[in-house]
Formats: structure tokens, C-alpha cells, sequence
């Protein structure tokens, strides 16, 4: 480079980046298939508006990644030397703290599966994840995903505020249920027929009442609901410790650095290691007693898939996205 | 580090704009937006009300770098006594919507530094990027009362800075 020209390049060094943004996507348990990220087609994608179906649970805090791949060398010779090294096992841990409590950030910070809180029944008997639920309402041809058709009557007995859950009301099936996230695994069949929508992650709040339609604020993670799935309003939601059921999601984390470069960790598959555990964080550290943040903690074991370049099995793909203009 | 202090001015100044186009200042016979920078102008003998002033701080570098890290501290003044309209008694409010716009005016927290000392502006290659700014307590000193808020700027050293 001359000295009359411009530079065009500048050395950056480490990134500096402020916070990490959370985004998770359904595993299909039936199929065992995760949720593949292709950083090459996707890693520029704007973290408000992640690419389909990765959901967005926002920034996060205290994200670790703990690898615990161990290796072993292969001796050889008197004396022994390694002459090669063997990786043991395939493990790895990740951890971090979510910022809001959401039904996806309480489900991914259980180890079990997460239910809804169902409006009870009249007179209902008391029960610990939820008394026996109000009778659910058909959904009407003609909704959306932003929208539920029902009944006039059916609507009337939903208000602006009302969180509800859409989903089909379970008939016996056993096996992995819920949509369009596997909820829970019924390993015999319960005698509740609203047990889906007690697990599905299928939830809205609504903000207005039009008429026959639940006017929601954000589209359902379900997509528009065929007619004949049933909608219950909901009151919150209810996890439990222990339980033999595990979440399993794919998960990408992305940091943003300071010069525009991103930094992408893409973990196909994630499951839950420990039960629901929360951390305490003071709102004012120099005061004492001080009112504290509660937030959730998340911890999770990487599961290995088979990468079909090469059939290398791995637990997760780190990706660079180097700022513009700068030597790599 | 002239360039990264220019173009923390410029972005903090364009983004007020758009933030509040009512908050204005006459200076030197020209109306401009509310927010100046002390080093920039001449002394004042009294600070201006309703408008945000840049005061360059401390300094410092780290030079181990492949490209050196420049940091400096700007700390934000800005003080008010009120309107007319309201005798006054409507300063701590006044103040309050000063405290959004300052923390809306610093969001995002980077901008494309930009070479303003020549005409016109070219845009370099790095980006000027700080921190959360740190909130000073109210003075007030009769009707006025003030605050201030520090931020840390940083910035690389682009080649021919």
C-alpha cells in the first residue's frame, strides 16, 4: 500500500461485545431431527427477526460453555511416549441465565415438561399442577396465527388480557405430544382430556376482542390453528421437580461485536441437565438488604449429531463472521 | 481519537434530532440542535439550560493491540431551570425527559467512525462503540439544577490517525 492510498483494511483485534442474544428451536422428537443453522446463508439474519423457526428469548446473562472432551494419549516405546491422542468421550455443557421469565424461558430452565395453568372448572378439587380445567372452545375456520376464530359465545368468555392455550385435546395417544413442540412423553394413557394444552407451548395473550376473534399480540409459535383445535384461557404456568421427561431444543447464541463481526455458537441439540433452579440477583449491589432480580438459570447437556459432511459426530459448531473490512 | 470524538458528537446530535426536534439552542446566531461540545465552543461564562454539553475527559490506550484501543471518558452535563410557562416548578420533569433522551440518544451504542475534517465526511473502517452511561446525583443550586452522566468512548486507531 502506497502511502497517498487509502487504507482499506485495518487489523481488529479480539471482539468486544456487550451482551449474548438466545435463540432456540424445536427438536422434532418423533423424528429425532434438529434444527440445522447455516451461518454461511444465515448468520447475518437481524437479531430481531431470527430466521424461521429459531425463536427469539431475548438477551441473556452468565453464558458459559464448558467443554468436557477428554482426551487420552495413545503410549508407546520404553520409555512410553504418546504417540497419539484418542478423545475419550463427547461432552459438553452449557449454561447461562435467562432475563425475563416467558413460558419458553421457564420450559428451557426446567428439566422436565412445563404446563399451563388451566382455567379451572367450577367447583374443580384442588390439584397441584392445576385442577380439572373449564371446558375448552372450537376453534372457527378462518384464523391466523395473529387470530382466533371462534363462536360468538365461545369469544365472549375471553377479554383483552387473557393468555390462552391452542392446541387438540388429547384422545389416548401415547408418545411424544404437543405442537409444534413436543410438550411432554405420555408413556401410558392419562385420563384428561385437556392434557395437551396443559403442555403445549402454543400460548398467546390476547390483546383485543373483535366480535368472534381473539385479536393476539404476537403470533403463535403453532402458526395459524386448523379449525377443531380447542382453546382454553390460561392463568400461568407450573413446573415440577423430577419427572422423566427431558426438553430438547436446538439453540444459537450469538454474540455481536463492536466492530460489526458476530461470533455464533450453534448447539443442534440441548437438553435440560438440571432440575428448575433460580439465582437471586441484588437490584442495587451497594445496599444491603437490597430487592433482588430473581432470573432464571439454565443448564444443559450437548447432545451429538452426525455431521453429514464427514460423519464426524459433534456436540456443537462455532462460527466467525468477521467485521467488514477487516484482516482475517 | 479526534475522529471517534467527532463522530460520537455527530451521531449523539443526529440522533436528538430525531428524538426531540424541539430541543434547540441559539448559538452564535444560528439555531442548532441542543447539544454541544464545551471544547468546541467559546468558554461560557454560565452553562446553557436545556442543553446537552460534551466534555472530553479522561484519556487512555492500550497499545498491545494489532490495532491500539483508544478510550475516552465524555461526560455529559446538562441542567435546567424549568419553563417559563410553569414558573419553574416543572424543572424536575424538565430534567427527567432530558434523562430518556440522553439514554435513548446513546442506543445503540456504536456508530461508523467518520473522518469530519474533511469535506465531505468519509467514513472510515472501524466502528466508535462505549459503554452504559453512569448517572451522576442532582445538584441544584437554586432554581437550576444539573446532572451529569460519564461514558466511556472507545475507538481503534485506524492507519494515519
Amino acid at each position: 500500500m502506497t502511502a497517498s492510498m487509502p487504507a482499506s483494511w485495518f487489523s481488529a483485534p479480539s471482539p468486544v461485545t456487550r451482551r449474548v442474544r438466545a435463540y432456540f428451536a424445536p427438536v422434532n422428537r418423533a423424528t429425532q431431527t434438529p434444527i440445522l443453522f447455516d451461518p454461511s446463508q444465515q448468520g447475518a439474519f437481524s437479531l430481531d427477526a431470527p430466521p424461521a423457526p429459531w425463536l427469539d428469548l431475548g438477551w441473556i446473562q452468565a453464558f458459559t460453555r464448558k467443554p468436557l472432551i477428554k482426551s487420552a494419549p495413545i503410549l508407546t516405546g520404553i520409555p512410553a511416549a504418546p504417540l497419539e491422542q484418542v478423545r475419550e468421550n463427547l461432552e459438553a455443557q452449557v449454561s447461562f441465565q435467562f432475563l425475563s421469565w416467558t413460558k419458553l424461558t421457564m420450559a428451557l430452565a426446567t428439566g422436565s415438561q412445563h404446563m399451563n395453568l388451566l382455567a379451572p372448572a367450577s367447583g374443580a378439587s384442588l390439584a397441584a399442577d392445576g385442577a380439572s380445567a373449564a371446558p375448552a372452545v372450537v376453534v372457527q375456520f378462518g384464523s391466523t396465527a395473529s387470530s382466533v376464530e371462534l363462536s360468538a359465545t365461545d369469544a365472549a368468555k375471553f377479554s383483552a388480557g387473557s393468555l390462552i392455550a391452542v392446541d387438540a385435546d388429547y384422545t389416548g395417544q401415547t408418545g411424544y405430544v404437543g405442537s409444534p413442540v413436543s410438550g411432554a412423553y405420555v408413556r401410558q394413557t392419562i385420563n384428561d382430556v385437556d392434557y395437551i394444552r396443559r403442555i403445549t407451548f402454543n400460548v398467546g395473550f390476547v390483546t383485543v376482542v373483535n366480535g368472534t376473534e381473539l385479536v393476539l399480540a404476537a403470533p403463535l409459535p403453532g402458526g395459524a390453528p386448523a379449525a377443531g383445535l380447542k382453546v382454553q384461557a390460561i392463568s400461568g404456568f407450573v413446573d415440577r421437580e423430577g419427572g422423566c421427561f427431558y426438553q430438547e431444543w436446538s439453540a444459537l447464541f450469538v454474540m455481536q461485536g463492536s466492530q460489526g463481526e458476530r461470533i455464533l455458537f450453534h448447539y443442534p441439540r440441548l437438553q435440560p441437565i438440571a432440575g428448575t433452579e433460580e439465582a437471586s440477583v441484588p437490584l442495587n449491589a451497594r445496599q444491603s438488604p437490597s430487592s433482588e432480580r430473581i432470573v432464571l438459570k439454565a443448564n444443559f447437556l450437548a447432545l451429538p449429531v452426525n455431521d453429514s459432511l464427514d460423519s464426524e459426530r459433534v456436540l456443537c459448531y462455532r462460527s466467525f463472521l468477521p467485521a467488514p473490512q477487516a484482516l482475517v | 481519537m479526534q475522529n471517534a470524538k467527532d463522530s460520537f458528537y455527530m451521531t449523539l446530535r443526529s440522533r436528538l434530532i430525531t428524538i426531540n426536534p424541539d430541543r434547540t439552542t441559539l448559538l452564535r446566531g444560528a439555531v442548532r440542535p441542543g447539544i454541544l461540545v464545551e471544547e468546541a465552543e467559546a468558554p461560557f461564562a454560565q452553562l446553557p439550560n436545556d442543553v446537552f454539553i460534551l466534555r472530553w475527559l479522561n484519556l487512555g490506550a492500550d497499545l498491545n493491540l494489532c490495532s491500539p484501543l483508544v478510550a475516552a471518558e465524555c461526560e455529559i452535563v446538562y441542567q435546567t431551570c424549568g419553563t417559563i410557562a410553569f414558573g419553574g416548578l416543572d424543572r424536575g420533569r424538565q430534567l427527567t425527559a432530558m434523562d430518556q433522551e440522553l439514554v435513548a440518544m446513546l442506543q445503540p451504542f456504536c456508530t461508523p467512525k467518520c473522518n469530519y475534517s474533511v469535506q465531505p465526511a468519509v467514513t472510515m473502517l472501524t466502528q466508535v462503540f462505549w459503554d452504559e452511561p453512569i448517572f451522576t446525583t442532582i445538584v441544584t443550586l437554586r432554581d437550576r439544577i444539573t446532572r451529569s452522566a460519564k461514558v466511556i468512548v472507545y475507538s481503534y486507531q485506524e492507519h494515519g490517525e
